[in-house]
């Protein structure tokens, strides 16, 4: 990836649900590109406005879009990665998704990365028809190299023997396997 | 001067420092107003999160799913492709938070 890239990350969370409004969720991803890039100046402009006003009231979501779609044009590509979207509160997740696809609609850049449980995929697709996909689930080979880095680890090497050891790496995979 | 100041400087700080993966490298100085800014855009310090996602993970665990054709279709598509979005959809605990951080 060349240095027109740029790379910005959310990550949703069941406990702080109140926290991650869509319009702090949003002005997370043009921050990241703020302190990176250079305040833009619609920005700075937004901000001093804001101040006028008492106590320098927040942004309000549809102004937080405007401002992200300013900043996106100018991007060659952008990548937009948010874990965990199934953690969000349902309306949050509702004018998240709106939201980001009124970006991508200016921004044909703009490419989009969720990760979530299976049971929000008709809220990806109600917002953008087409939705690529992967299912995740461990491979054998991942599940190995977990058990061999958390055996490695281990706090109480005493405790372990070869038989143990054997075991672990034979019955955990198997289980994971019936899962 | 507010109070938390110094706290806004350290976390601005450490914001560049930790950029995502480090793919972008535009050495910004952030003036007074601009820290300001930033804080006002957002109380949300994900890449806190993503330091922590990052140090944990192990190796080439979940590397297949670069390998996949979705991926390499969502990554490589030109502009204006008719799927933006890739969605990696899994059960809690199958290891969604990690290959999210390893496929870029």
């Amino acid at each position: 990836m060349g240095k027109d890239v740029a790379v910005v990350g959310l990550y949703c969370d069941f406990h702080a649900q109140k926290e991650h409004s869509t319009t702090h969720m949003l002005g997370a991803i043009l921050k990241q590109l703020a302190s990176r890039r250079g305040i833009p100046n619609h920005t700075r402009e937004a901000f001093r406005e804001a101040k006028k006003e008492f106590g320098s009231r927040g942004l309000l979501l549809p102004d937080m879009v405007d401002l992200l779609k300013m900043t996106i044009t100018s991007l060659p590509r952008l990548f937009i990665c948010i874990d965990a979207l199934d953690e969000c509160a349902p309306k949050h997740r509702r004018e998240l998704l709106e939201s980001l696809q009124r970006i991508v609609l200016v921004s044909p850049g703009t490419r989009v990365f969720l990760t979530g449980r299976p049971h929000i995929d008709d809220e990806i697709v109600g917002c953008f028809r087409n939705v690529l996909r992967i299912h995740l689930s461990p491979t054998p080979g991942d599940i190995k190299s977990y058990l061999e880095m958390r055996l490695a680890d281990d706090h109480i090497p005493k405790a372990m023997d070869n038989e143990l050891r054997a075991e672990i790496m034979r019955i955990i995979p198997e289980k994971i396997s019936e899962m | 001067m507010s109070p938390g100041h110094h706290q806004v400087i350290s976390n601005t700080h450490s914001f560049n420092n930790n950029s995502f993966n480090n793919i972008v490298n535009f050495i910004t100085e952030i003036d007074g107003e601009g820290r300001q800014i930033l804080k006002w855009l957002s109380p949300l310090e994900p890449q806190q999160r993503h330091q922590s996602v990052r140090t944990d993970r192990l190796g080439s665990v979940g590397n297949w799913v670069l390998e996949t054709s979705e991926f390499r279709k969502w990554r490589d598509a030109g502009d204006g492709c008719v799927e933006p979005v890739l969605f990696c959809c899994g059960n809690p605990g199958v290891g969604k938070t990690y290959v999210r951080y390893e496929g870029f």
